[in-house]
């Protein structure tokens, strides 16, 4: 759990994050011996790396992300495959048992990216049925939290089967879904504020004592 | 015009509007307007409305426009029909072609392009209501919504317009002082860490002096915009944590 105690810090993009030599961190910049912010977001000026944490931003696919896609398009041996990023990925229809069609959602791993962002696919599997929730994918890490807090938290109070996909895109079945919105919503309003998997936690129990009565 | 009816655009120290010769017409920015951007922001700079929307980094489109080593700056600069008293024509002239153009080299600068090979930063800006200053106000703005958007910057983009009016060197002309017989209007924008300056454009004749007088007011006005969209960018968490300490509040009752 996150110590209310931890200072945090406000940055805008060229903002001084630190000028100490520290371990350089996301989404910061140096220049001239200094280090800068390179997004809006908040740093931590205790820690031993200086990084930002930002507020927005698009999912550039990294090796090794779990991410949830869309099926966009087809062609004759392969899909096309949406993946909320600057670019579309591909997959083979060999890799894959089922028939699949415009929309159907895969969850896949990602094996390389090159040098322009383009991402190939690994370990696909195929979901049927369920609903695809947009986050923002800079929230990711605080929808699963340390360990898989969150995760669980989400989890065990809503009932749903969950993958959360690094870039931003859940995918859930089962259980209440509505809930399970209202609960994400809620985490990517106050991402940036500590204690927040109890605070979630309290509220689905709120709200699920609520729907009771 | 005879010397009766000239007019003194500054006297005791004091402007037509009443501002003092190194001082900005009040500025206001709000980050995060636009639902469907990526990024957005709103700015009212005096008489000035901007409204600006950030959509990207995505795939450069026709494909033969992409750059592999970096990212395009589409900047669309466009007046509305009603921001002028007279009605302009929609159709985008020689002005806002121009202007485009070098506010998108200028924010090119400030962009981490490099980081998005083959993709377009689309940046669209939509003048409501004009008062002379329309382009730095519009750069200004377009400069919070990239932050808005997430869009790793090397810094934000502060731009101001200095220039001369009744032969003083005064900062931030609006539309009155920039139609005075001798005006020399000059927008600037700058990287307010480094002082780099991104915009640079003048139009009238200035003297050594002058130039070196107006370059020192526009150092000071860039670094007040600057603040003012610091503000605006810190103010989404601000607010969301007052929320926060209210319904901590609550609890607690």
């Amino acid at each position: 759990m996150e110590k209310e105690t931890r200072r945090k810090k406000i940055v805008v993009p060229g903002e001084l994050v630190t000028e100490e030599r520290k371990r350089i961190g996301s989404h910061v910049f140096v220049d001239e011996g200094k280090v800068y912010a390179d997004s809006l977001g908040i740093s931590y000026p205790d820690s031993s790396t200086a990084s930002v944490v930002p507020l927005h931003g698009k999912y550039i696919p990294g090796r090794n992300d779990l991410i949830v896609g869309i099926i966009s398009n087809e062609t004759f041996n392969s899909y096309i495959v949406d993946i909320n990023s600057i670019y579309h990925s591909f997959i083979s229809k060999d890799s894959v048992r089922h028939e699949l069609k415009r929309g159907s959602i895969i969850s896949a791993i990602i094996q390389n990216v090159d040098e322009i962002n383009e991402a190939d696919l690994e370990d696909i599997r195929v979901f049927f049925g369920g609903e695809v929730i947009e986050v923002s994918p800079v929230k990711v890490p605080r929808i699963i939290g340390k360990n898989g807090s969150m995760l669980n938290v989400l989890k065990d109070n809503t009932g749903c089967n969950l993958i959360v996909g690094r870039n931003g895109w859940v995918w859930a079945k089962d259980g209440n879904l509505g809930l399970l919105v209202k609960a994400i919503r809620l985490i990517e309003r106050e991402s940036h504020l500590s204690d927040l998997t109890n605070k979630v936690e309290a509220f689905l129990k709120d709200e699920k004592g609520e729907t009771k009565k | 015009m005879k010397k009766k009816d000239k007019v003194d655009y500054v006297k005791n120290g004091k402007r037509l509007d009443g501002r003092k010769v190194d001082e900005l017409r009040p500025i206001k920015i709000e980050a995060g307007v636009l639902q469907r951007a990526d990024g957005s922001a709103y700015l009212e700079w005096g008489q000035n409305k901007v409204l600006v929307a950030v959509y990207g980094p995505r795939e450069a489109l026709p494909k033969h426009i992409q750059n592999p080593y970096r990212a395009l700056v589409n900047y669309n600069y466009r007046m509305a029909t009603f921001s002028v008293p007279d009605r302009k024509s929609p159709k985008p002239g020689r002005r806002e072609i121009e202007i485009s153009k070098v506010s998108g080299e200028a924010l090119e600068r400030a962009i981490f392009l490099e980081r998005f090979p083959n993709t377009t930063i689309d940046v669209f800006v939509e003048i409501l209501d004009s008062n002379a200053g329309t382009r730095v106000a519009a750069l200004s703005a377009a400069s919070v919504a990239l932050a808005d958007a997430g869009i790793p910057m090397r810094d934000l983009v502060s731009a101001v317009g200095v220039g001369k009016a009744g032969g003083e060197v005064i900062l931030d002309l609006n539309k009155a002082e920039e139609d005075a017989p001798d005006a020399v209007d000059m927008p600037i924008a700058m990287l307010p860490r480094t002082k780099e300056i991104v915009l640079l454009q003048m139009d009238g004749l200035f003297t050594k002096k002058e130039w070196q007088k107006s370059m020192k007011l526009a150092e000071k006005g860039c670094e007040q915009v600057y603040e003012a969209q610091r503000e605006a960018l810190r103010k989404k968490f601000l607010e969301a944590e007052k929320e926060d300490k209210k319904s901590k509040k609550a609890g607690d009752q």
